[in-house]
């Protein structure tokens, strides 16, 4: 008896500690994120005040309406940076997805020579690191007349989204069992009729978690986007965010408030597919 | 060298019970099969016994232990999985000597144990091979093979054979009988197969609803169901159940068809029964197995015939119940033909037809 | 249909193939051929200027380029590991949580969704020496009373960006991670209890070689995108103080856009490459040898 006493002492002990590293690990998580949101209600005097003050006396939505509230003044133009970003996101994103779909039916359902390698051959472009990537594309755009225009930037972003979309929806079509698209082409479907009546709407869901992967991809992107937009007419969001500094000082209430418009559709967008998403990464790497 | 008694046992998801207070005692080197339709609580039972479920209330002992609160590994059992749950990661040798390995036994005897064990299932040739090359019989023996090394007090089986196609579920059948007979340890072994059940147990327990509906040799359980879910759950095909009302010594069935009530039972003048005949028990005059001491007699057409060589099934109906019967030394059946069945009394059963239990007296 | 009859599969990888040669093979080539020129953005004749590998014996030579590489790699080594060990752990955590776990996993991905120059400038603000929540809660509770000045010391500022790093990532290795457990399947699980394991044996030789794949996963995607480590850093410390916290990437960016030495910038940039193509090629290598251990090939 008394050893089936200890053992249940034992397990009552580890599930108080299991519940306090849990709690403590999701209050690190969680913590800065509520810190940027609480910021951005609050007035610049009392983020600045020293001692700090901890229980807010007050808050409002100054920083928002300045945003918002035009150019001069040190107002930055957030609507402006916001439909950029949204042009770009959405149109790379897309377009982007057409091509992995393409892409990753490919490698879902054909074999051919030097698959594995063109595969990783894929991956690897998405590796190079934006900053060694921006500086020549800095040089070919301003030469062909592309730098700072929506253009330039949605080419960026497709070719940047590419290897990552085929990557998932690779997954995702092989998920599909191929005797759907054959059962579809014996019923009397062309091949190209079998993929969007069968093969399509079975693959959609995971097919839009990986456009939400991609329109989160160009989102946040900010080590290309800095170098190749210049002006109002297509900087992103992330790029301005650095509007908020000047030599000296930071302007942390608005950039808090700037910072919770970008994050808001990430959100919801990340809500919505978190499934999907798992589902795509692993079954794509797992079952290769 | 250990019994299993569970006093009282439950189990409760919450505010769902599941495991109705089960007592049970199982004596050294018996093998004990737990048999119900699925969710009846047996294997949860079997989970209890092996520490994978904690219990809601009651004691489990084996030996002389209370184990209620103890980790599967300070119960010296072992368990062979429904899906061989072998380790993938390791070959067959290492998926055999992994409980040694752990247990930090000497590397000299975890190779006795482990050849010894390969020897009895003949998995020798088998030793470096990975689980995924193998074929789902020798991956049924790995995982046997696995539970044998440790020498437990208590070999459990959850639905081992559950996922082998036919033939090879009747060769691993007679394989763990074997080994039963090799090894004497207390087995206990959960099924929805009433066949499985049937051969190999040296006592059934027929569970449903996590209740014990009822326990004993497979010969008792198949010859004395204590009510209508037993007997129609051990045997195959299933007993028929025909409805009828008692009069006047008979069972009257709603077409006007009648039968004597068997011997040794007893049912109240007007009470509504279901009258208990398996197929072996009602068969065409002529095609008959010899007449014992209680004969009735009985016209039904019918609809269908199987047959399977030896004999055929028959398909009848009475008083819009499906009957089934057996014919020996068959012959060909025109569906829609008439026949006269004889009925052999002493085997039947007449149960109340409201609470299902058997009316002998 | 087509004249020439291109293999389908080719057809279909044609618009990727084309997408990818234009926008990052063709640059490379171009940022290739100036890493041998004395490329200059103010003087664009200048890329004519053929002076051989002179841009890599430069950087080969040049104690900065090898103190910023030796930085880089540490980072992605101690970040990386750090990511995985603690990305187990919570993913652990929140396997074995009965309620919830739904909300809590919504939670952990919450980090992964922060633009890398938010999470800079969330983590230049937390740790910002006068207005920052770190300092301001260790004076409140009587810590310190001076303010710590995390991101001015090297070793502090260091240990910033890493916390950065580590907070916005780990949540990749906890996700694919978590992923991973929901896979394994019971049944081994509960045959290595009744053989005999420990919580921690069972883990050890049944839980991590399960896991193992989804973690070269997590790792290979993170080899993908390390280099976003330098939007944060950009963004905290912009490589300083006094180029203590910089990283190869700050180092190629400052060297063609400040510098404005283009050929030179893209000298470096082809080892940073290297060095990614390097990890990228190493992670998706283990991950094909973990899933053929677990028999997962096919």
């Amino acid at each position: 008896m008394d050893s089936n006493l200890s053992h249940r002492l034992k397990a009552r002990a580890l599930k108080l500690a299991h519940l306090a590293t849990l709690f403590v690990a999701m209050s690190i998580i969680c913590l800065p994120g509520l810190w940027i949101v609480l910021n951005s209600f609050r007035p610049t005097v009392e983020i600045m005040a020293k001692p700090p003050v901890w229980i807010p006396n007050e808050l409002n939505l100054d920083h928002y309406r300045s945003m918002f509230g035009g150019i001069g003044e040190g107002g930055v133009p957030v609507l402006t940076y916001f439909m950029n970003s949204l042009v770009i996101s959405v149109t790379s994103t897309v377009i982007a997805l057409l091509v992995g779909m393409a892409g990753g039916y490919a490698f879902a359902r054909y074999k051919f020579k030097g698959k594995a390698a063109l595969f990783v051959g894929l991956m690897v472009t998405r590796a190079v690191p934006g900053v060694a990537l921006s500086l020549p594309l800095f040089i070919v755009y301003a030469r062909i007349g592309i730098i700072d225009t929506h253009f330039g930037m949605i080419l960026t972003y497709v070719a940047m989204n590419v290897p990552f979309t085929v990557w998932l929806i690779d997954g995702f079509f092989r998920q599909v069992p191929k005797e759907l698209a054959e059962a579809a082409e014996i019923d009397g479907c062309t091949r190209w009729q079998a993929f969007w009546r069968v093969e399509f709407p079975v693959a959609k869901a995971g097919i839009a978690s990986a456009g939400i992967f991609a329109f989160l991809t160009s989102w946040n992107e900010y080590a290309l986007a800095s170098q190749l937009t210049r002006s109002v007419t297509s900087k992103t969001m992330p790029v301005g965010l650095l509007d908020f500094t000047s030599e000296f000082t930071l302007n942390w209430g608005g950039m808090c408030a700037l910072a919770v418009l970008m994050i808001i559709p990430a959100l919801v967008l990340t809500f919505l597919v978190q499934k999907h998403l798992i589902a795509g990464l692993t079954f794509g790497g797992v079952k290769g | 060298m250990a019994e299993v008694h569970l006093e009282k046992v439950v189990k409760k998801y919450g505010s769902f019970q599941v495991v109705h207070g089960i007592d049970l005692e199982i004596a050294h080197n018996e093998f004990v099969v737990f048999v119900g339709p699925s969710g009846c609580g047996k294997s949860t039972t079997l989970r209890m016994i092996a520490g994978l479920e904690s219990i809601s209330g009651g004691n489990i002992r084996i030996g002389d232990r209370v184990v209620n609160d103890l980790p599967p590994r300070s119960r010296n059992i072992s368990m062979v999985f429904q899906n061989y749950a072998l380790y993938p990661h390791m070959t067959v040798r290492e998926n055999l000597g992994f409980s040694l390995k752990i247990a930090n036994k000497p590397q000299a005897e975890i190779e006795a144990a482990v050849n010894e064990a390969a020897e009895i299932l003949s998995l020798t040739p088998l030793m470096d091979r990975r689980p995924a090359e193998l074929s789902g019989g020798q991956r049924q023996r790995v995982a046997m093979g696995r539970a044998i090394v440790r020498h437990p007090d208590v070999f459990l089986f959850d639905e081992p054979l559950s996922n082998l196609d036919a033939k090879l579920r009747n060769q691993m059948r007679v394989e763990i009988k074997k080994l039963h007979a090799k090894i004497k340890t207390t087995i206990i072994y959960v099924t929805h197969d009433q066949v499985e059940a049937m051969t190999l147990a040296d006592r059934i327990v027929i569970m449903r609803n996590g209740h014990i509906e009822q326990q004993g040799t497979p010969l008792d359980v198949f010859t004395n169901p204590v009510n209508t879910f037993v007997a129609t759950f051990i045997g195959s095909p299933p007993m028929n159940l025909i409805d009828g009302t008692v009069e006047a010594g008979h069972v009257v069935f709603s077409d006007g068809s009648r039968l004597p009530v068997p011997p040794r039972y007893a049912a109240s003048e007007g009470q509504k029964v279901q009258f208990g005949v398996r197929a072996d028990n009602i068969m065409p005059i002529g095609h008959a197995l010899p007449p014992e001491e209680h004969m009735a007699e009985l016209d039904m057409t019918v609809s269908l015939s199987e047959p399977l060589g030896t004999e055929t099934i028959l398909f009848g109906e009475i008083s819009g119940t499906e009957v089934q019967a057996k014919m020996f030394n068959p012959r060909p059946v025109v569906p829609g033909e008439r026949m006269r069945f004889q009925v052999t009394l002493d085997k039947c059963h007449l149960f109340d037809a409201e609470s299902g239990h058997n009316l002998r007296v | 249909m087509l004249r020439y009859k291109l293999p389908p599969w080719l057809l279909l990888l044609l618009p990727a193939i084309v997408v990818l040669l234009a926008v990052v093979m063709l640059p490379l080539l171009l940022s290739l051929y100036s890493s041998f020129t004395s490329y200059r953005l103010t003087r664009p004749d200048s890329i004519t200027n053929w002076i051989g590998l002179y841009n890599y014996e430069k950087a080969l030579t040049d104690a900065k380029f090898w103190a910023a590489f030796g930085r880089t790699v540490l980072l992605l080594t101690v970040a990386l590991n750090l990511e995985m060990l603690l990305g187990l752990g919570l993913a652990l955590l929140v396997s074995k949580v009965t309620h919830g776990q739904r909300a809590l996993r919504t939670m952990m991905m919450f980090p992964m969704m922060f633009s890398p120059v938010l999470v800079g400038f969330q983590f230049k603000f937390i740790f910002n020496d006068n207005v920052g929540l770190v300092n301001n809660a260790l004076q409140s509770l009587g810590i310190t009373q001076t303010a710590i000045p995390w991101l001015v010391d090297g070793n502090l500022a260091m240990f910033s960006i890493i916390f950065a790093e580590v907070w916005t990532s780990t949540s990749v290795f906890a996700i694919l991670i978590l992923a991973g457990l929901y896979a394994i399947p019971k049944d081994p699980l509960e045959a290595a209890k009744v053989d005999g394991c420990t919580s921690w044996q069972t883990f050890r030789h049944i839980t991590l070689p399960f896991v193992m794949p989804f973690i070269y996963i997590a790792m290979a995607i993170r080899s993908l995108d390390v280099a976003r480590a330098y939007d944060i850093v950009q963004i905290m410390t912009n490589g300083g103080p006094a180029r203590r916290t910089e990283l190869l990437w700050t180092l190629i960016g400052r060297t063609g856009y400040v510098d404005a030495k283009m050929g030179y910038a893209n000298a470096m940039g082809y080892t940073s490459i290297f060095l990614a193509i390097f990890f990228t090629v190493y992670f998706f290598r283990k991950l094909t040898t973990a899933r053929t251990e677990l028999g997962m090939g096919g």
